[in-house]
């Protein structure tokens, strides 16, 4: 590596100096066919030395240093792996499965969570399987109703499903009338919800609010227009000349805002000029 | 200038730019043909408009939106791209087959060559099939080997057909325009590569995807093209339809691509009619006909229009979502029946009275039925449910459904030694 690399440059101090060597040595020795071949010669050595410093090479050896207490730097276990085995029973949510990646499959009644956790989405047992119809190198996690079940379902089988719901009197989706007038909602010690107690002349006047301020309640300022008799006309979206107005007027005000804008900077840059 | 009169600008220049009246000089050297249609042309022209454009606008020619709209209005759509009709409105009206560029003429030449080709083989492949009808099967080889043959000619036969006309230019603007006449084997082959591009992958998408399949059936390979309209607004599969929309019963259009007619049974089948005894799901089934006949020239189905003495096994019942159920999957099935042979409607009408919890599996059992259309839309609780629900004498209006609360797994410290 040494020599290769010092090559050029002794070829050319072999050239300069090999001639007043031959001289300086005795007659009797043979001269030596090249410098270079035999490099710890007692003439050449001087010069070696000193053109050392000037290409020094790193070797593979030396990058490699400081990698001795590499497990110190370890990271901490993920606790990854089967939170559930097969046969165990979970409830909706209950996470079976985390793993980096997808090493398992969500199966029937399965999902997989953001980190592809498989987490269950019945109530029922684990079942680890594998569903060469559905793809033939996947494995699958599922969960199964009965206790001693079997998975997969043959594929034209129809789904197993539960209804997971219990019918109660229903109840109606109109809005009811809201009970109490206020916008404070709290409860009293005895029982009495502070927004069922009917607000004194909520009706007419400003009252005394959270943060000690006196105004009108927050709902009477939204029936303002209401009150005043002012009523919005219904959107039709076939209406295309009031959208067109619309949109133009939109566009004259952006036009505006930017002029200002444009001046403000303009009358900005003029004063700096100055 | 509408955008599409700009696009086709070009275009007209073009066609204006070899058009001959412009050239008199050159008018007399050529001897093509074009110059009788030129002045046929003038002859159109000459003729008087007795009415304006906008009074009857001609469907083949109309470029502006408004006048587009006022056809749609009545029923009439326009035909082909507005680009085109915009192009066809300043353009001499020269017949396709006259059209003034040479290499245009020659590769016309080359394909009704071909076509003439196709044609005499037609004609053989018919005398060879009917001289092997004459031979009696033991001469042939045996009943099965002769069977098969047949088949075979057969298969081959309509595959020449459409070769025939399949690379005409005329056949591929007819059917482009929807023109195309179904009783011909090119228009049907053409209608459903053209359904097997988009719409039958979106339909077994969404009838796999929801699980129709192996909820309702086991198995099925939509070979026609089924639509599904409440009143005059097409259904995408699997779209939720609106309760008071959904009273009235559909109208189909079933689409066959193959020759001849066939009768078939339609079923409706709710699959997920909640159970709450049972904690599951029933089926119900809300609409049965059988013996109906479709071909692929006579393709609309009004259920609600169907013989109730010789058709209708179970009327139309407006389909439900109880409030707080999941949704409803509604499928419409197509069957064909066997041989198209026409089912006993008596006996039928006699043995399928109830509606609930009747299996379409069992059915398609009994009568022998083949799936061979499908079609699928959605229901859940809306504001008018209520409302449909009373009308058609649900009982469960007034209850809801509400999650049941499952019991969290009670905690359980494991290994308590490690958590020390």
């Amino acid at each position: 590596m040494l020599q290769q690399r010092l090559m050029a440059p002794l070829r050319v101090l072999e050239r300069a100096i090999v001639p007043s060597l031959r001289s300086s040595q005795p007659i009797s020795r043979p001269p030596p066919p090249s410098i270079l071949s035999r490099t710890n010669t007692s003439a050449s050595t001087p010069f070696l030395n000193r053109l050392l410093p000037f290409s020094q090479v790193r070797h593979a050896s030396h990058a490699t240093q400081g990698t001795a207490n590499r497990h110190s730097r370890d990271p901490a276990g993920k606790r990854l792996g089967a939170k559930r085995t097969t046969g165990e029973y979970v409830v909706p949510g209950c996470i079976i499965f985390r793993q980096r990646g997808t090493k398992w499959f969500p199966g029937e009644n399965c999902a997989l969570g953001r980190d592809h956790t498989i987490y269950a989405t019945e109530a029922g047992y684990v079942r680890y399987y594998l569903d060469p119809e559905r793809h033939p190198d996947r494995k699958y996690i599922g969960v199964c109703f009965e206790k001693d079940g079997k998975l997969p379902t043959p594929r034209n089988a129809p789904t197993r499903r539960k209804l997971n719901r219990v019918a109660v009197p229903r109840l109606d989706d109109a809005p009811t009338p809201i009970a109490g007038q206020s916008d404070l909602v709290a409860t009293i010690d005895n029982g009495t919800m502070v927004s069922s107690v009917e607000a004194v002349n909520a009706g007419s006047g400003s009252q005394l609010r959270p943060g000690y301020m006196y105004r009108e309640a927050n709902w009477q300022i939204g029936r303002a227009a209401e009150k005043a008799g002012i009523t919005a006309k219904p959107y039709n979206p076939k209406n295309r000349w009031l959208a067109w107005r619309k949109r133009q007027a939109r566009a004259e005000r952006a036009a505006q805002m930017k002029s200002l804008k444009n001046k403000k900077k303009a009358s900005k840059k003029g004063k700096g000029g100055r | 200038m509408a955008h599409c009169e700009r696009a086709a600008k070009p275009l007209l220049q073009c066609l204006q730019k070899s058009y001959p009246r412009a050239l008199p000089t050159l008018q007399v050297q050529s001897t093509r043909a074009f110059q009788t249609t030129a002045l046929a042309r003038e002859e159109a022209q000459a003729e008087p408009k007795s009415q304006p454009f906008h009074k009857t606008p001609d469907p083949a020619l109309v470029s502006s939106p408004r006048l587009e709209r006022r056809l749609l209005r009545q029923g009439i759509s326009p035909i082909g791209s507005r680009r085109r009709r915009a192009a066809l409105q300043s353009s001499p009206n020269v017949p396709f087959e006259q059209l003034p560029y040479q290499c245009f003429q020659e590769a016309r030449k080359v394909l009704l060559a071909d076509r003439e080709e196709k044609l005499k083989e037609i004609v053989s492949m018919r005398e060879k099939i009917a001289r092997l009808q004459a031979v009696p099967a033991e001469e042939a080889g045996g009943e099965q080997v002769k069977k098969s043959r047949l088949v075979a000619m057969e298969l081959h036969l309509e595959r020449l057909k459409i070769l025939a006309d399949i690379n005409d230019p005329l056949v591929k603007k007819k059917f482009e325009d929807g023109q195309g006449d179904m009783s011909k084997p090119i228009y049907r082959y053409l209608a459903d590569k053209k359904w097997r591009e988009y719409r039958r992958k979106i339909l077994v998408q969404r009838i796999t995807q929801m699980k129709v399949i192996p909820d309702v059936l086991p198995h099925c390979d939509p070979v026609v093209d089924t639509k599904l309209y409440f009143g005059r607004s097409p259904v995408q599969p699997g779209e939720f339809v609106n309760s008071r929309v959904s009273t009235s019963a559909p109208k189909l259009d079933v689409q066959l691509f193959e020759r001849g007619e066939k009768l078939v049974t339609i079923a409706v089948v709710d699959s997920d009619v909640p159970n709450v005894e049972k904690d599951g799901f029933d089926y119900r089934m809300h609409y049965l006909a059988v013996n109906v006949p479709i071909s692929a020239v006579s393709t609309k189905v009004d259920l609600s229009k169907l013989s109730s003495e010789s058709q209708v096994v179970l009327p139309w019942l407006p389909p439900v979502a109880q409030k707080g159920s999941p949704y409803h999957r509604l499928s419409v099935f197509v069957m064909e029946q066997k041989d198209s042979k026409p089912l006993d409607f008596a006996a039928v009408k006699a043995k399928e009275t109830t509606r609930d919890n009747k299996l379409l599996r069992t059915l398609q059992a009994r009568y022998h039925l083949k799936a061979i259309g499908a079609h699928l839309f959605r229901t859940e609780w809306d504001s008018t449910m209520a409302e449909v629900m009373k009308e058609n004498g649900y009982a469960e209006v007034d209850m809801e459904l509400r999650r049941k609360r499952v019991e969290p797994l009670p905690y359980k410290r494991r290994n308590p030694s490690t958590f020390r």
